[in-house]
């Protein structure tokens, strides 16, 4: 196995928690956590590998309640086969990150992967709690078991999306949902740019509330999801702004996402997600003309493929964006995340109070982020 | 203090912007949790982010301890000057300063009151949804701190769901920006942490917060039932039915009986051991049929009184008495205190038999009203502060309450917060590494604690001190909570 040119000398697969304290607590080398290994290119590049720990035998649901709505699951549980489980009781997650239903639910937390579901929130919404392991192999949790807390600070909330460079999490809590009673989407394909801005324009100032919002490019597809009592969802596509919408269900629904699934996975080498408003959507397409591009439209986040990475540094000067996908030889030069100072600053403590020696995925966040 | 400090405070801000006189201070010397009771050494109103950030670093000179406060309408002494020092009072920071009506959001100062931004939105058809029942008071910066939630908190989320940004002063007396209006995390999520942080990591100066539509349509129902347990069992049935009804409140005859005889008269049925007050909204379409399968689901629990309210009107008449609940209980009984927990749904039944054996043990009246929608309860133990032996009995049958919480899986608290009235019981959930590790991003923002000193932390004295206090009469909480609900807290 090699991530970012460095191979770990040892592959662990850990079958509990205690097991994986007790290396933690041995082990004196950098530390490599690893779920589905479905996105090992995001984040800044590994500087060191001694051992890898392959979270994906830690893969129980360890506690279902599905009347209660909440779900404990244990870090190497991938979302399809949690999703499969809930979808027994008629529940499931609105997360569909890019990276595919393999990901393991840890993984997504770590990374904060994101899907077209976007518009709805992030895993962040939906975690109540979760259970770590330190680099020192201590045990710690935050967070509770119950949909509603406030004791004590929301640590759970800066291990999402700290890439494992804190801690490596084992267990996840997370309030769920009804599934949706009836799920519909609407595809338009506007002549140009223009008119897909004027769609979306006209989407956002409507009563609609889809939830899910996509613009691509070039090829200017708008794609709505509704998902609401069967009459809610009925009214929404009759009152769809004037387009020549083509209407799916059931499986060519589902087919119509996998597709845009696979859309994204063309996109790059070098993509950047950058953080507009949904306003300036379409600002941000004008003004960097991407080769291609997915945008949550309704959040005003632009998944855009680039062929230059000397745009970034400009880019960054007017909108944050991070790098979503990028060769080694470009995450080597530019950080990943574009941190302002405070961000740098707070983020560098957080990594220096949790992890000194700096052994988690060493420089794969903010200690990779300026060099 | 000393006199040199008090000068300087002037210097920033204009003389009647500080007080120090001692009469003056005892009105900041607790929030709406009043059985503790803590003077500040000075009280100072800035007007600006920049004057916080001087009030700050001053205080950093002379070593003296400092925190902020909203409207101090908080139910677990999170204003609460502990260690005295200076209270950094934000109601004069009230200003809406922007509203982006097309991107959903709009920036505010931290003393805006909770209500007057979606009074502030409402031409546009928007509103902010996180509604604490002292929306008419609090100020959006408490909310920030306490990760406020309210009763449609259950559909749409608590106040960490609706915060983008956030321009903030350091305990060192920077100024800070974290967030952006798009509400999307870069690297680390830190806001997310500064939320619900409890006044222990920043001081909040500016809040970007999320704006959402207006609901197309609302119904609200009150079901009445014979037996709590009925309606109980309808909170979960409704829950595990998969209906996210928008809220889903709780109300026992106790509060009825105490609601009704109040100025927050509501018409809740007198005859009923205890209702539910529940609201759908979303678009029209289909929520009629989402309302008649509530409708059905409270008949099956033998609900004898189903009332749909005819218009908004009657629907502000529902939720006045449900508001003003608190309030109303100064009505049947001098002192009360006020609880915060939370369950998981599917054991309410159980929780609140056990809560009302234990009720008839102690001899002490509970009432009960709270979101039951997810599990948050709010026991309100009744007592007479003048005899001796009920003030004795409250703090060993709330220590019981929240026992019996924790031991069916459930947590300290669902929205008040920890503060100082809960930190002993930490230990009770959290274990010395999860203190540890919270203690490590505490110091991370607050390293050398100057910021709202003793919160949140167990000190391991022993629980019966905290008992001392309560020798304290807490008559005050009905009149402050009246207070609060008319909108002229302090
Ligand atoms: C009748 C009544 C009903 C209530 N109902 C609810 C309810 O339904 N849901 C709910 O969640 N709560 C409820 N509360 C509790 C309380 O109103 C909330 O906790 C509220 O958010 C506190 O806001 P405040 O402005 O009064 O804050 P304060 O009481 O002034 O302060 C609370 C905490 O916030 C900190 N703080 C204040 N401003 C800032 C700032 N700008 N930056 C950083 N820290 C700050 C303070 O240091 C303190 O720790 C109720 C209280 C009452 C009296």
């Amino acid at each position: 196995m090699t991530i970012d040119g460095v191979s770990p000398s040892t592959v662990l697969r850990p079958e509990s928690i205690e097991e994986l304290a007790q290396t933690l607590a041995s082990e004196k080398g950098a530390i490599v956590p690893l779920g589905a290994a479905t996105q090992t290119c995001f984040g800044n590049p590994l500087r060191r590998a001694d051992c890898a720990i392959d979270l994906t035998r830690l893969s129980r649901i360890t506690e279902y309640n599905p009347a209660d709505l909440t779900v404990h699951v244990e870090a190497g549980v991938p979302l399809e086969q949690l999703q499969h489980a809930l979808l027994e009781n008629n529940q499931f997650l609105p997360l569909d990150p890019w990276n595919g239903p393999r990901a393991t639910v840890g993984g997504i937390a770590a990374t904060n992967a994101q899907g077209p579901f976007r518009a709805t929130g992030t895993i962040r919404d939906w975690i109540i709690g979760m259970k770590v392991v330190h680099v020192d192999g201590q045990i710690s949790k935050a967070g509770g078991r119950v949909v509603k807390n406030v004791t004590g600070y929301d640590l759970q909330k800066l291990y999402t999306g700290s890439l494992g460079t804190l801690a490596v999490i084992v267990e996840v809590s997370l309030k769920l949902r009804a599934k949706f009673p009836r799920t519909a989407t609407a595809i338009a394909r506007p002549a140009d740019e223009s008119g897909a801005a004027a769609l979306i324009a006209s989407i956002r100032n409507s009563a609609l509330q889809p939830i899910s919002c996509e613009w691509t490019g070039p090829e200017n597809e708008v794609l709505l999801r509704f998902g609401e009592h069967p009459r809610a969802v009925d009214w929404q596509l009759k009152n769809l702004p004037a387009a020549d919408w083509r209407v799916l269900e059931d499986a060519d629904e589902a087919a119509a996402w996998e597709k845009l699934r696979g859309r994204y996975g063309q996109l790059g080498p070098l993509v950047l997600r950058v953080i507009g408003l949904p306003a300036t959507v379409h600002e941000i397409i004008k003004t960097y003309r991407p080769a291609a591009w997915i945008a949550h439209a309704l959040n005003g986040i632009v998944l855009m493929q680039i062929s230059d990475a000397d745009e970034i540094p400009q880019i960054r000067g007017k909108y944050r964006a991070v790098i979503e996908k990028a060769p080694l030889e470009v995450r080597r030069k530019i950080g990943t995340f574009g941190l302002t100072d405070t961000e740098y600053d707070l983020m560098k403590k957080m990594k220096e109070a949790f992890d000194p020696e700096g052994r988690l995925n060493a420089g794969r966040h903010v200690d990779g982020e300026r060099n | 203090m000393k006199k040199e400090v008090i000068k300087k405070l002037r210097e920033i801000l204009g003389s009647p912007a500080v007080i120090e006189d001692e009469t003056e201070l005892l009105v900041y010397e607790c929030d709406a949790l009043t059985l503790f009771k803590s003077k500040p050494d000075a009280v100072v109103f800035p007007w600006t982010t920049e004057q916080v950030a001087q009030i700050v670093r001053l205080a950093n000179e002379h070593r003296i301890p400092f925190l902020p406060r909203g409207a101090g309408t908080g139910l677990s002494g999170g204003a609460l000057a502990v260690e005295g020092g200076i209270i950094i009072e934000l109601q004069r920071m009230n200003r809406v300063l922007s509203i982006d009506a097309d991107n959903r959001f709009a920036i505010v100062q931290p003393g805006v009151v909770n209500l007057h931004i979606s009074q502030a939105v409402a031409p546009y058809g928007l509103y902010y949804a996180p509604d604490p029942s002292s929306q008419m008071a609090c100020s959006i910066g408490g909310n920030v701190a306490e990760n406020s939630g309210g009763p449609h908190c259950l559909k749409y989320g608590m106040t960490t769901n609706h915060i983008l940004a956030i321009e903030a002063v350091t305990p060192k007396g920077e100024i800070i920006r974290l967030g952006n209006a798009a509400g999307e995390t870069v690297g680390m999520d830190l806001l997310g942490a500064i939320v619900g942080s409890e006044g222990t990591f920043v001081i909040v100066t500016e809040i970007t917060i999320r704006l959402l539509q207006k609901p197309q349509w609302v119904k609200t129902l009150l079901a009445a039932f014979h037996s709590v347990e009925d309606c109980s069992q309808t909170v979960s049935d409704i829950i595990a039915a998969g209906i996210v009804p928008a809220a889903l409140e709780f109300v026992d005859a106790k509060t009825i009986e105490a609601v009704e005889a109040s100025v927050y008269k509501a018409g809740y049925p007198q005859d009923a051991a205890a209702a539910l007050l529940i609201e759908v909204d979303g678009f029209r379409e289909g929520l009629e049929e989402t309302s008649n399968a509530i409708v059905e689901i409270c008949r099956r629990n033998r609900s004898y009184d189903v009332r749909v309210a005819k218009d908004d009107e009657e629907r502000a008449r529902l939720w006045l008495g449900r508001k003003g609940a608190f309030g109303a209980m100064g009505r049947i009984s001098p002192d009360m205190i006020t609880m915060d927990a939370v369950i998981p749904r599917t054991r309410l039944p159980e929780v609140l038999a056990e809560i009302a054996r234990m009720s008839d043990r102690y001899g002490l009246a509970v009432a009960n009203v709270f979101h039951a929608g997810d599990g948050n309860l709010h026991p309100l133990i009744l007592f007479d502060g003048r005899r001796q032996d009920q003030v004795e009995k409250i703090h060993r049958m709330g220590e019981e309450i929240v026992k019996l919480c924790v031991d069916v899986g459930g947590a300290l608290s669902g929205e008040h917060g920890i503060g100082y009235e809960k930190k002993e019981f930490m230990n009770l959930v959290f274990t010395e590494p999860d203190l540890e590790m919270m203690m490590r991003v505490k110091r991370v923002f607050n390293p050398d604690g100057l910021l709202n000193p003793s919160k949140i932390f167990p000190t391991r004295r022993a629980c019966t001190e905290i008992g001392k206090h309560t020798t304290t009469s807490t008559a005050e909480i009905g009149k402050r909570v009246d207070e609060v609900l008319r909108g002229s807290a302090r």
